[in-house]
């Protein structure tokens, strides 16, 4: 956000001026005003205390307005309240106000400051910034109750991959059976939906293994509400893993597969080690022997150590191929998990939509191309055959000439040679006709031979390879007109949920979406609006996952998924592998 | 009841002589801890998978086992000294005066027992010092871990000072009997004796005793310990308030135990039949009837509450109870102890010390499997139980068994050791035996209360 001109306005000293000249129409110092905004802007940058900041220009807002009613008194007052005297304090008085969220900061500036500056800048800030990128800025900033980073995780989504299994390993350099990720498929007595869950911790707010350690080992980072592990203060005693009612705890065993210095050259291109976070305690990637691991909800990743890139992403939630996973801010209603939740139909059906085909944009050119207002090879939508064969076919019925061919010689003989493939196919297969025979065929077709038999058949086939590629637009539009819900459907519905006008959206009236039914055609495709529900909710620990699907009852017991995880080279019975180790293994089992 | 009369002689008997059998005694006992050592050395140069232990959930075992198991059972046993400290100090049972210091002994014995298990149970017990007082002002306050660790250790320290302040009494008196080479350990024991202290003394260990009981049967054994497991709302095997007075129950039958079977060594090594009399036997072995009774009632309480119409969960826990045999022989065992000691309150004449040390050693067995039974079956039935891994499989590996053989040589060292610095009975019982003190005897069959016991 930074410009090279020496404006203290994120957009610049065009802009600064252009708001000067706005200030200047008004009755007020517009000088007072430049200042204000600037001390503003330094407020919501945390390099000026919003106690300062009243302070300092209180006498002059009274001078220009008669009254100052600058929501920052409030902070003033409490300031002048603390103050005892000691350096340190006072001192401390002008530093930032740390986790007050710039947005908050700058809602609360008022008069001259915020509102030509602030806001302008607000909005500069959040345009054109992808969706995870806006959430990690939410998880820097705090709202009041500060960041509680946490989940809301489809369990409708989910299909069993192990894909997000396998990243966590990956990313953490995990042992065999050490699965911080995991998923289980279950049967349970309530029939009906899909029974499969994405276990992951659930950083609870009022964690029981953060209560019951005797070290601060596992301790709740301030900053953003993460539930870690102090790995060179842990003592091993596992209270943490026998108070945890998930069972997310995998304790290290013995020496871990991967060493910290193989780990810190897999991260060596990052800014720091994936290990040590911004506080600089070891609470990141595998534990050592003899100390207790668990999700960490990649808290190096969060810190920027990988990039900004990074921050606001987990490794497991990158990795889902159905987007099962929305990692965020619970405390911030913006925040891309609190975002699906508000609406769970409309988040699926928008993810579930992403990159389908016929969307809207194809099924308007069909329609375009039908109402004859495009010519076929004006069309970027192919559903029938490809470009390469129409230029070839529509070249040789003389309907285009060799300046619009895009094909070279030898290309356009090789797709020719390809549709008489097709079309001397079973000639081929009982060596009735050569290779060579085809190549003949071609050369009359370009020397415009129209002649003979083949050459009847192949320019027969020319023009089945246009009515095939109209007849596949037709289709297009067909499906869309029918009962069918196309994908092209569901953006419409989407964009009409949103608040669109549905006759500003909708293609065709031919098609079934309207204001109506754009919430059924939604919840058709993407499925109902599903139950939420958080682990063991009754048990008090405040758990900062939330789950969209069936919830599993106390007599749900595990049973095999889609997925082995052994097919993906993963172990899920941790003690398969400890008891190679044990010593003394009498092979039975109390 | 023999014709011998008690005597110092008696006393120092220990410290000065050596036979064959101590030093065989010596060797075995080395060995065990030797071995144990050796299978420690192991687990620490290899790691805790060494054990038979693993994660519970996906992990397919048990967190906590044999070593936990054990750590409880020891602290049990230990709390054998504050309970004939207290009968005889506060409650005036001199009856059991001769075995009381016996016991306190067995109090640090067991308590350091105890304490080699935490340090085996950890996976880092190299940091247990700087991680665990350096945050100790903030873990103090919601850790049952850290509330365990104080309150083992005040236990520990009010008894070690009980017994360094009552053993001045009688190193002053028999000092001139004792050996020379030991002399040093003499001078710090009694540094600043002077006589009057004894009646000062006297009234401090009676606060002392006072204090103690309180602590170690309802705060420690009866506290921090079974709340360790009992604040878990997710096992429902664990969370129940019944846990506290259950698990001192447990101390109480164990620490009887282990004071009948300290006591019938001594008595056996040193011929004190005078001294440790069939009396002290007969009184112990009813108080243990007494306190299998109490504990067989308080199960009795959890099988009921777990299997009239329990949730899902706690059905299962129960289940688990009625068919497991780490449950049921136990169970069994105590009965049938229960039983004998009742019928050898009708029937006198059914007494036996050979009976009274099985009676002893089969209650021990059975509260250490009890106990471990307990711990790894929370893991086994725990409210989440969805995972295919859950319960867990878990048999003690040979270093863990290896630690259980080697504490009870380390608790057997330990007395080896002692036996031969100071006297082990208090000269105050031989006084009291001979009539020097001019207390009155208490009758033979005294009532059965027992007031330090809150059930």
């Amino acid at each position: 956000m930074s410009t090279d001109d020496d404006s203290f306005h994120p957009l610049g000293e065009e802009w600064e001026g252009e708001l000067e000249t706005m200030l200047d129409d008004t009755e007020y110092d517009s000088e007072l005003g430049m200042q204000m905004a600037q001390d503003a802007m330094a407020v919501t940058k945390g390099e000026l205390s919003e106690a300062a900041f009243h302070e300092k220009y209180h006498d002059d807002v009274m001078a220009e307005f008669g009254e100052d009613q600058r929501p920052t008194q409030e902070a003033y007052e409490q300031a002048q309240s603390d103050e005892t005297g000691t350096v340190g304090r006072m001192l401390d008085k002008f530093d930032g106000d740390g986790e007050e969220s710039r947005r908050e900061t700058m809602k609360k500036m008022g008069a001259a400051g915020a509102a030509a500056v602030g806001l302008s800048a607000w909005g500069a800030m959040d345009d054109g910034q992808p969706a995870h990128v806006a959430t990690a800025e939410d998880g820097d900033d705090g709202g009041d109750e500060g960041t509680q980073l946490g989940m809301v995780l489809d369990l409708e989504r989910c299909d069993g991959c192990l894909s997000c299994v396998t990243a966590c390993q990956e990313e953490n350099q995990l042992d065999q059976g050490v699965n911080w990720m995991y998923i289980l498929d279950y049967e349970d007595s309530t029939p009906g939906g899909r029974n499969r869950l994405i276990r992951p911790c659930q950083h609870c707010s009022d964690a029981p293994c953060e209560k019951v350690c005797p070290t601060t080992a596992r301790h709740t980072r301030d900053k953003d509400g993460l539930v870690l592990t102090d790995y060179d203060v842990c003592i091993g005693c596992r209270y943490c893993q026998v108070a945890c009612p998930y069972g997310v705890n995998y304790f290290q065993w013995e020496e871990p597969d991967v060493s910290t210095d193989e780990i810190r050259d897999i991260y060596s291109d990052m800014d720091g080690d994936h290990m040590t976070d911004d506080r600089d305690r070891w609470v990141d990637s595998r534990a050592p022997r003899g100390v207790m691991s668990k999700c960490t909800m990649c808290p190096t990743r969060q810190d920027g150590h990988m990039g900004e890139d990074y921050v606001g992403t987990t490794a497991c939630e990158e990795a889902c191929p159905p987007d099962a996973i929305q990692f965020g801010d619970m405390n911030d209603p913006d925040s891309a998990p609190q975002q699906y939740l508000s609406n769970v139909v409309q988040s699926r059906a928008r993810m579930q939509v992403d990159g389908q085909s016929p969307n809207m944009e194809e099924v308007q050119e069909s329609y375009d191309f039908l109402d004859e207002e495009i010519e076929l090879l004006d069309m970027e939508f192919m559903p029938g055959p490809d470009r390469d064969e129409i230029e070839a076919a529509l070249f040789i019925q003389g309907e285009i000439d060799e300046d619009d061919l895009s094909l070279d010689e030898e290309e356009l003989r090789d797709v020719l040679l390809d549709i008489l493939d097709d079309e001397f196919e079973d000639e081929l297969d009982e060596e009735e006709l050569s290779e060579d025979d085809l190549e003949s065929i071609v050369d009359d077709l370009l020397d415009g031979v129209e002649d003979g038999d083949d050459i009847e058949r192949a320019l027969a086939a020319m023009d089945t390879v246009i009515a095939d590629s109209e007849d596949a637009i037709q289709d297009v539009v067909d499906r869309y007109e029918s009962r069918e819900i196309t994908p092209a459907e569901v953006e419409e519905a989407l964009e009409i949920v949103d608040g669109a006008e549905p006759e500003d959206v909708v293609i065709s009236e031919g098609g079934i979406t309207d204001e109506a039914t754009a919430q059924q055609v939604l919840e058709a495709y993407a499925g109902d609006d599903a139950s939420t529900f958080k682990l063991l909710e009754d048990i008090g620990t405040n758990p900062n996952v939330t789950y969209i699907g069936n919830e599993p009852g106390p007599e749900a017991e595990q049973v095999d998924g889609p997925v082995a995880y052994d097919d993906v080279g993963l172990t899920d019975n941790r003690k398969e592998v400890l008891d190679e180790e044990t010593v003394g293994d009498f092979g039975v089992s109390l | 009841m023999s014709t011998k009369t008690p005597s110092e002689a008696d006393i120092l008997r220990p410290i000065d002589n050596f036979s064959k059998k101590y030093f065989i005694l010596f060797g075995v006992a080395g060995l065990a801890l030797g071995a144990f050592m050796v299978g420690w050395m192991y687990q620490l140069w290899q790691g805790m998978a060494v054990t038979g232990l693993s994660d519970w959930g996906s992990g397919g075992g048990v967190t906590w086992g044999l070593y936990i198991g054990a750590f409880i059972w020891w602290v049990g046993i230990a709390h054998g000294g504050i309970i004939l400290s207290a009968a005889v100090r506060l409650l005036g049972m001199d009856r059991y005066m001769p075995v009381a210091r016996l016991a306190e002994m067995l109090t640090l014995a067991g308590l350091s027992a105890a304490g080699f298990f935490i340090l085996v149970h950890m996976g880092r017990p190299d940091r247990m010092v700087t991680s665990v007082l350096g945050h100790y002002h903030i873990t103090v306050n919601n850790s049952p871990l850290v509330w365990d660790v104080t309150v083992i250790t005040a236990y520990f320290v009010l008894t070690a000072t009980y017994l360094a302040l009552t053993l001045r009494y009688d190193i002053t008196r028999l000092r001139g009997q004792l050996p020379d080479y030991l002399e040093p350990v003499y001078k710090v024991l009694t540094l600043g004796y002077t006589k009057k202290e004894d009646k000062v003394i006297e009234r401090m260990v009676w606060w002392l005793a006072l204090a103690i009981i309180i602590m170690a049967p309802l705060l420690l054994h009866g506290g921090v310990i079974p709340w360790l497991f009992a604040v878990l709302p997710t096992y429902p095997g664990w969370f129940s308030a019944v846990q506290g007075p259950q698990f001192l129950t447990i101390a109480l039958t164990s620490a009887i135990s282990g004071v009948i079977i300290l006591s019938y060594a001594f008595r056996r090594a040193y011929d004190w039949d005078h001294i440790i009399t069939d009396d002290i036997f007969r009184g112990l072995m009813l108080w243990l009837g007494f306190f299998c009774l109490l504990f067989l009632w308080l199960q009795l309480q959890q099988l009921t509450v777990g299997s009239f119409a329990p949730a899902t969960d706690l059905a299962t826990a129960t289940d688990s109870k009625f068919s497991h045999w780490m449950y049921v022989v136990p169970m069994l065992m105590v009965l049938g102890v229960l039983a004998f000691i009742f019928a050898q309150t009708v029937r006198p004449s059914l007494f036996s010390k050979t009976r009274s040390i099985i009676a002893a050693v089969l209650v021990l067995m059975a509260t250490l499997v009890e106990k471990t039974y307990f711990v790894i079956a929370g893991f086994w039935y725990p409210t989440f139980s969805i995972y295919e891994a859950t319960p867990g499989d878990y048999f003690p590996s040979v270093i863990e068994l290896l630690s259980l053989t080697g504490t009870i040589g380390l608790v057997v060292l330990f007395f080896l050791v002692v036996s031969k610095l100071v006297p082990v009975v208090e000269l105050h019982a031989i006084e009291h035996l001979n009539g020097e003190h001019g207390h009155d005897h208490e009758s033979d069959h005294e009532a059965a209360t027992e007031p330090e016991v809150d059930a």
